[in-house]
């Protein structure tokens, strides 16, 4: 469905040392800078899948996003969704796609909700039978009804993100890109959204491409996930791959009586763990030990720790998702050193 | 003095850098103003061509040249944007950031301005007067520039910037009332241009309609140191003229500052 | 083509709608444009007080043609005026974004976005002044003058809205890009006057470089002589035309350098 090949995006920009001086240097003499967004970014999404798409801040999703989308013309490399490349065929490209931009809104900003659809189903030649049957379902799925005759610029940002989202929907497209979705919304919105995108997934086969800082959006929503930083593929593959390879990470967590004075260093100096395989974090007697359970059995560990020192209170457990990826942003880090 | 000198200069350098930032505006700015002279240029030259005098009420050609091009100019170094700013602000609410520093609100504008208007100076109206000046002693052959004249301009241009500043400033809070700032601004840039003297030379007008213009601040915003640097007016007008840009400076003062109270209260009201 | 007219009539309809929730706005916009035309009107009468004629024109004949020239800014004005918001924010704050996953013409699609009503003051000024000067300018009226005249004014608007998309487009390059289309559409003002006031350099700049001359002078010469209809009214349709399919890929080139905003 979604085929992306070797992305490459370059923005120029001018640079500008500091203060005064920088500016009049910039004035008559601005130096550009070639910035790389995207240096070299593929994957593919078959049909019905909700892919998510993840990195930390500035990896470049958006600017993934945006090319998938036909926003921004690849520097090099080719994308290819549903047979066209975006940027050759826009209009008959953009009628199989649906984006939400999480930060902006497509609204009409003054106008009753409504109206906006009904610019949209014009624009979109969504026939009369066909719009009052998609209004009922995109009614049904996002509860739109409540706000749906008052001005864009009086909803709330979870009914305006819902208002986005069916937006977007009202023509079926078969591939939805949202931009972080979820951005700003408490719980129960942001529950409210994953469900609706779960259901017009399943009742649609729409394709969905998703980005997003919320890593509870990755485990209840995602097939599979597609990582990047610093513009180049990280991790490409299915949540529970993700777990099997990266997640022998274990946390131990235990207090320490009172009495007993350890510290870190004790604790360390008797483990051969180095690096990311042993984390720790102390908060006067509490400890938060995330070790490699592959260098290090979790029974060794255990029966080290209890050696050690006298402890009131300990417990192991599974590194969460949110602790795995973490992990694999911070090898990113660490490999660019 | 000293301190707060220096509490006002970083926003002064700011608008200095958000100037050269935006560089390929300004100098849109300063063509746009250019282009507009070059029109009036021909027309007057026109309007000269078929009076066949020479003269045109009491104004050469080479008078008109240089009214042309000092008024104008002059119009944009006391040009302030106060209002639109202001209005932005208003609008999108981010008044209230500026309202929790601590300095005085006006001066903080005022400053972020004033490097601005320092810009203007160097790079425009000073190049233009000597532009004009060599202009003129081509036409007539001898050099008519008068240090003394420059230097009562630049005080009478500081008065009509002051001036300025607080009339936009009240301009500003009509962003209170009224959202289509940018009518707003076209109808306050075309009575200013007009009042002011700018379009047309003050002296053209009807006598009577002259009389209250030259009275009324507008006139004290571009016309009074354009006049002052033709040498139009004698020593005791000159001391006239400036007076009345302070009279004007000091009641424009007072009003800002009462508008600027009942904003206040009015942004209270609105929870901001 | 049906559905072009189609969906620019619905857009229209929810600027109107939105026009009528602040109609005090639509106020301060006509009747800021009404006063600027009107200084510019006492303008032409203060130096009129004093010579009988301008460049052999006479004073009628300087009005008609001052008022000729308003009715193609006014037009595009009324019709095109978001184009200036793509060149001083919509491009630079990542807005243009929108008009991309649409599946309409991008430039369709942002002019038919915005209906400045704020025109209606050029235009009531324009109209006014060609029924106030008409008939006492000796105008050379024949069916022939009178049609071509009329044929060539949405040209003529075409040569303001050609000119606005190829400044407003610099922005997709320089993401901001307003001062230029202030400075290129400022030029106008060299419409209003007969251009043989200009110098030579000037003449043929406002002619062939900038043609602004086209949208007030020669179209206005025609009808006031009823000579040189080749280049009067042909050039107008011309020079449009050719300066319109010249914008529209400045335009679309534009469009591919695009850079968004944010991240």
């Amino acid at each position: 469905m979604i085929y992306a090949e070797h992305l490459r995006k370059e923005f120029k920009k001018t640079i500008k040392d500091p203060g005064l001086k920088g500016s009049f240097k910039a004035l008559f003499n601005p130096k550009k800078e070639i910035v790389v967004a995207a240096q070299d970014i593929s994957f593919h999404v078959p049909e019905g899948e909700i892919l998510g798409f993840i990195g930390p801040n500035g990896a470049g999703k958006s600017t993934v996003i945006k090319m998938l989308t036909g926003i921004l013309t690849p520097t090099r490399g080719e994308c290819r969704i549903n047979g066209k490349i975006p940027q050759n065929d826009r209009k008959n490209y953009v009628k199989e796609i649906g984006a939400v931009f999480g930060q902006r809104t497509q609204l009409w900003w003054d106008l009753p909700l409504q109206e906006t659809y009904l610019v949209l189903k014009e624009i979109y030649e969504v026939d009369d039978a066909k719009f009052k049957k998609r209004m009922s379902f995109l009614n049904e799925v996002l509860e739109l009804e409540k706000f749906i005759k008052s001005p864009v610029r009086t909803l709330s940002l979870g009914q305006r993100m819902r208002a986005d989202i069916a937006a977007s929907m009202l023509h079926s497209p078969k591939v939805l890109f949202l931009d972080e979705p979820t951005i700003g919304l408490d719980v129960v919105v942001k529950d409210n959204i994953r469900q609706a995108i779960m259901k017009i997934n399943k009742e649609e086969k729409t394709t969905v491409v998703l980005t997003t800082h919320d890593i509870s959006d990755i485990e209840l929503l995602c097939d599979r996930i597609v990582m990047i930083d610093k513009g180049r593929n990280v991790y490409d593959g299915s949540l529970h791959e993700l777990r099997e390879n990266f997640g022998q990470t274990r946390e131990l967590v235990f207090e320490t009586d009172t009495s007993a004075n350890l510290t870190e260093e004790q604790f360390r100096n008797g483990l051969k763990l180095t690096g990311n395989d042993l984390v720790i974090e102390r908060e006067k007697n509490n400890f938060k030990v995330r070790f490699n359970s592959t260098k290090m059995p979790v029974s060794e560990m255990l029966s080290y720790t209890l050696s050690l020192t006298k402890v009131k209170d300990i417990s192991v457990k599974d590194a969460d998702i949110e602790e795995i990826i973490r992990n694999l942003y911070r090898q990113g880090e660490t490999s660019d050193e | 003095m000293n301190k707060i000198i220096k509490s006002y200069v970083p926003f002064m350098k700011a608008g200095i850098q958000s100037l050269i930032i935006y560089r390929m505006n300004f100098l849109g700015f300063v063509i746009g103003g250019l282009i507009y002279c070059f029109v009036m240029f021909y027309l007057w030259k026109g309007v000269f061509d078929s009076n066949g005098e020479g003269m045109f009420l009491g104004f050469s050609m080479t008078d008109m040249v240089i009214y042309l091009f000092l008024s104008n100019t002059t119009g944009q170094l006391t040009f302030s944007s106060v209002s639109n700013q202001i209005g932005e602000e208003i609008r999108d609410g981010s008044i209230s950031m500026r309202l929790l520093k601590p300095v005085n609100t006006d001066l903080s504008y005022m400053f972020a301005e004033l490097g601005e208007v320092l810009m203007k100076l160097v790079v425009l109206v000073l190049p233009i007067i000597l532009g004009l000046e060599i202009y003129r002693f081509c036409i007539t052959g001898t050099v008519m520039f008068n240090v003394v004249n420059l230097l009562l301009y630049l005080l009478s241009a500081v008065l009509a910037y002051i001036i300025s500043f607080r009339v936009n400033l009240c301009f500003g809070f009509i962003a209170f009332y009224v959202k289509n700032l940018w009518g707003i601004g076209i109808l306050k840039n075309s009575i200013i241009g007009f009042l002011s003297g700018s379009l047309i030379p003050l002296a053209f007008m009807p006598d009577g309609l002259r009389m209250c213009l030259e009275y009324m601040p507008f006139a004290s915003m571009g016309y009074t140191p354009v006049m002052i640097y033709m040498g139009k007016y004698g020593t005791n007008e000159i001391l006239f003229r400036l007076g009345l840009q302070v009279v004007w400076a000091i009641l424009l003062y007072g009003l800002s500052k009462l508008i600027w109270f009942g904003a206040i209260k009015k942004l209270c009201v609105q929870g901001g | 083509m049906r559905r072009i007219w189609k969906i620019y009539k619905l857009l229209a309809a929810q600027n109107l709608k939105r026009l009528m929730e602040y109609r005090a706005d639509f106020l301060t916009g006509a009747v800021s444009f009404l006063i600027d035309q009107a200084i510019g009107i006492a303008f032409i009468f203060i130096i009129f007080s004093q010579i009988p004629q301008l460049a052999g024109f006479t004073f009628e004949q300087i009005l008609f043609i001052y008022g000729f020239s308003q009715i193609p800014k006014g037009m595009d004005h009324l019709l095109t005026d978001n184009l200036w918001c793509v060149g001083y924010f919509i491009v630079r704050k990542g807005d243009f974004d929108k008009y991309l996953i649409r599946p309409i013409n991008p430039l369709f699609h942002v002019i038919a976005e915005t209906f400045q009503v704020d025109a209606i003051g050029e235009l009531v000024v324009g109209i006014g002044l060609l029924i106030y000067a008409t008939p006492n300018a000796g105008l050379h009226i024949t069916v022939w003058t009178v049609l071509l005249s009329i044929v060539a004014v949405p040209f003529a608007a075409l040569i303001y809205t050609s000119l606005k998309i190829m400044t407003s487009a610099l922005a997709f390059w320089m993401k901001s890009s307003g001062f230029i289309i202030q400075m290129v559409y400022g030029m106008n003002e060299f419409s209003k006057y007969p251009t043989t006031i200009y110098s030579f350099p000037v003449r043929i700049f406002v002619t062939y470089i900038i043609p602004f001359a086209f949208t007030g002078y020669y179209l206005s010469l025609y009808i006031l002589t009823g000579n040189d209809p080749w280049f009067n009214i042909g050039g107008v349709i011309l020079i449009s035309s050719i300066l319109f399919v010249i914008s529209v890929l400045i335009w679309n080139k534009g469009i591919s350098a695009y850079e968004s905003a944010g991240a």
